[in-house]
């Protein structure tokens, strides 16, 4: 075994006149990456924080229409948007879209009006489910899934709901002056200054 | 296997692959890099005004060129033409419709005059009018501190930076007549750089510090309320310095509050008629709401007073803040499926409940104040005394607390229903007291309820020369305000546009 292992190191070992270039290229990847994985906050990623969502300013419409809706008060973005059935599908869910935005992003592919694909569609009809289900049972939509919606058996809850949670409209230009507090000055500079006796700042 | 050398012996070509696969690694980083580095730049100035609005930029229209929807649904502030059942947007004079008012502050400047208030756009104006702020001229500078104007415009926070907040409480209220001329808007609740809530008034900030708490990391539903929570609160003037303070030190309720005035021996006046030592509610419409069951279910004032709206498809917070009940539908309907009338129909019953006992706490307190006038009349001490004008003060700072807010008996009418219970209770023992002491110096006959069927005759009650108080303001509106607007305006109009 401890062989095997050592023929698989040397193997990729390269070979001595490359040693030094090598080492050189190695520490400035992980540099790289290690300024790449500060600056684009990915570690927010592993987390639940919605905050996480608009790290890019683009899904600022969709953080804001989320925000004044009644589901900001019990439900984060990754209650709806990511698998629960076990802690693997979530995080492959999440690299997996995580993957295919950073892409996207990157190569300034992203539309203008973001819509949702359609495993996506699937994920969200699970939760909808996964939460109303209960309540639901009388009116027998819980066996809906993105499958038998699109093979015209049942609609999805959002063909009725459609203004749950984000709105009909959610590009940028329907909520224009939705600012986010990306930096949160939440008093004034001269109160800062303003000595305890109220004097002149 | 063989090593990698020995593979690129074999075939050189792999090598070129190999380092062409390096580049390709490499430029995929640094492309990566620099598009979170642009993205993120770009991210912090696509969701800022493309404006350059002043750090004290007090004149709303400014701000409205850059977000004349907001600035729109302001300007409908300005709206009087709505009545609800008990309130409404339009003046209406309190002290007519209810003269009881009048006897209970007898000795402080609200007998003199107290209106429903208007909207937001008419703060300034009705501060000028109203006979509470005096007749300022020349000679004198009218009875109120510079602390009075501090929730009536953005023009304060502009003037507070530039004097500092104490020295802008010192001031005498027409100290400050020509600085404080635009109505409550824009700076008011917003940083004029990034458009992001911001508390611009230091009591609040001064008054959660107190607690140990830090304003500054409030959530931004937390800020929704907070902004409203810079003057829809019990307050008062600290001191001769009259330093606007909140009395929250022990906490929220009508009792903790009363504990905090009865600790620093606070008494806001001495009552004409009774001599008891009053304290006066504000609008503590903040702490009720948080009291009541939306505030418990963490709902913000924005939530209903400044719902979503939607105009050509774009989506806004709507700045005509107003009653509910004027926009059931954007408010109410949100989260409750009933019709707007059943709505309005469940608001206005908690409201016909809480008025009746309120209306009651009304008779015992005008009972109360004219026995012990009665007493010290038939020649009361005032060791006997003492202990029954504590009791009116209870019972009519718990009258005021409910009565003050706009909207407690609807944002927590349990809790307002509590505190009138007490306030009966607190009354008629009073009145006991009143009786027993009465009856000690052989008063025999039961103290007539006064005729104070109008305003008119309550405030000759009260001992007020009301044609004086009106001739005296005529001249002020005439003659002094016109100097003071003037003045605004000329400075003003030196400022960019």
């Amino acid at each position: 075994m401890l062989k095997w292992l050592r023929r698989w190191v040397q193997l990729l070992l390269p070979p001595p006149r490359w040693q030094v270039p090598a080492l050189v290229l190695i520490g400035l990847t992980i540099g790289a990456g290690g300024v790449i994985f500060h600056q684009s906050r990915a570690w927010s990623y592993l987390y639940d924080d919605p905050k996480a969502c608009i790290n890019c300013h683009i899904m600022m419409p969709q953080y804001t229409t989320w925000q004044h809706s009644s589901h900001a008060r019990v439900a984060s973005c990754n209650d709806c948007h990511v698998p629960h059935s076990s802690l693997a599908a979530k995080y492959f869910f999440k690299a997996k879209d995580g993957m295919r935005h950073a892409t996207l992003f990157t190569l300034g592919m992203e539309e203008q009006v973001i819509r949702i694909t359609a495993p996506s569609k699937a994920v969200v009809q699970e939760n909808c489910v996964r939460c109303h289900g209960f309540v639901n049972d009388e009116v027998s939509t819980r066996n809906v899934t993105e499958k038998t919606a699109r093979h015209g058996e049942g609609h999805l809850c959002w063909d009725c709901h459609r203004e749950v949670p984000h709105g009909r409209v959610n590009s940028l230009s329907s909520v224009p002056n939705s600012r986010i507090q990306l930096e949160t000055p939440t008093i004034p500079e001269w109160m800062r200054k303003t000595p305890k006796d109220g004097a002149k700042p | 296997m063989k090593s990698v050398q020995e593979m690129l012996k074999a075939r050189p070509w792999l090598g070129g692959v190999l380092f062409a696969a390096t580049v390709g690694v490499g430029v995929g980083v640094g492309l990566l890099l620099s598009s979170v580095a642009t993205r993120k730049a770009e991210g912090r100035f696509a969701y800022t005004a493309k404006t350059d609005i002043a750090a004290d930029e007090a004149r709303n229209d400014v701000w409205g060129k850059a977000f004349p929807l907001e600035y729109e649904s302001w300007l409908q502030t300005a709206d009087t033409s709505f009545r609800s059942k008990h309130a409404g947007n339009g003046s209406i004079d309190l002290l007519e419709r209810d003269p009881r008012m009048v006897v209970l502050w007898a000795g402080y400047a609200f007998a003199k005059d107290y209106s429903q208030s208007r909207g937001h756009a008419y703060a300034v104006e009705d501060i000028h009018k109203i006979l509470r702020t005096g007749a300022p001229n020349d000679t004198d500078k009218g009875p109120q501190p510079g602390t009075c104007w501090t929730c009536k415009s953005p023009d304060v926070p502009r003037m507070m930076a530039k004097i500092g907040p104490g020295e802008f409480y010192k001031q005498k209220w027409s100290d400050l007549g020509s600085e404080v001329v635009n109505s409550i808007g824009c700076l008011d609740c917003h940083d004029p750089k990034t458009m992001a809530l911001r508390i611009s008034r230091p009591a609040l900030v001064e008054a959660f510090a107190r607690q140990g708490k830090d304003v500054t990391k409030s959530t931004h539903n937390e800020m929704r309320s907070l902004v409203c929570a810079q003057c829809h609160v019990e307050y008062y003037f600290k001191g001769p310095e009259k330093y606007l303070t909140f009395p929250w030190d022990s906490g929220f309720t009508v009792e903790k509050m009363e504990a905090y005035y009865d600790s620093i021996k606070f008494t806001d006046w001495t009552h004409a008629l009774s001599k008891a030592p009053m304290l006066k509610a504000q609008h503590p419409d903040f702490e009720v709401f948080k009291m009541g069951i939306h505030g418990q279910r963490g709902l913000s004032c924005a939530d209903c007073h400044m719902p979503y709206r939607t105009q050509g498809g774009q989506k806004f917070s709507d700045h005509h803040i107003q009653s509910p009940l004027n926009n059931i539908a954007n408010s109410c309907q949100v989260c409750h499926r009933e019709s707007a009338d059943e709505l309005r129909k469940n608001v206005e019953e908690r409201q016909d409940k809480v008025m009746e006992s309120r209306l009651q706490l009304e008779d015992v307190l005008v009972r109360a104040h004219l026995e012990a006038k009665k007493a010290w009349e038939s020649g009361a001490d005032s060791v006997t005394m003492k202990p029954i004008l504590q009791l009116i003060r209870k019972a009519q700072w718990r009258w005021d607390f409910a009565t003050a807010g706009n909207g407690n008996a609807f944002h927590a009418p349990v809790e307002v229903a509590r505190m009138l219970g007490h306030g009966i209770n607190f009354g008629q023992e009073a009145r006991i007291g009143l009786a027993l002491t009465l009856q000690r110096l052989g008063v025999k006959e039961a103290v007539p309820y006064p005729d104070i069927s109008t305003k008119a005759k309550a405030q000759e009650l009260a001992g007020l020369k009301m044609d004086k108080l009106h001739a005296e303001k005529q001249v002020f509106l005439n003659k002094v305000l016109p100097q003071w607007l003037r003045k605004a305006k000329e400075r003003e109009d030196k400022l960019p546009r």
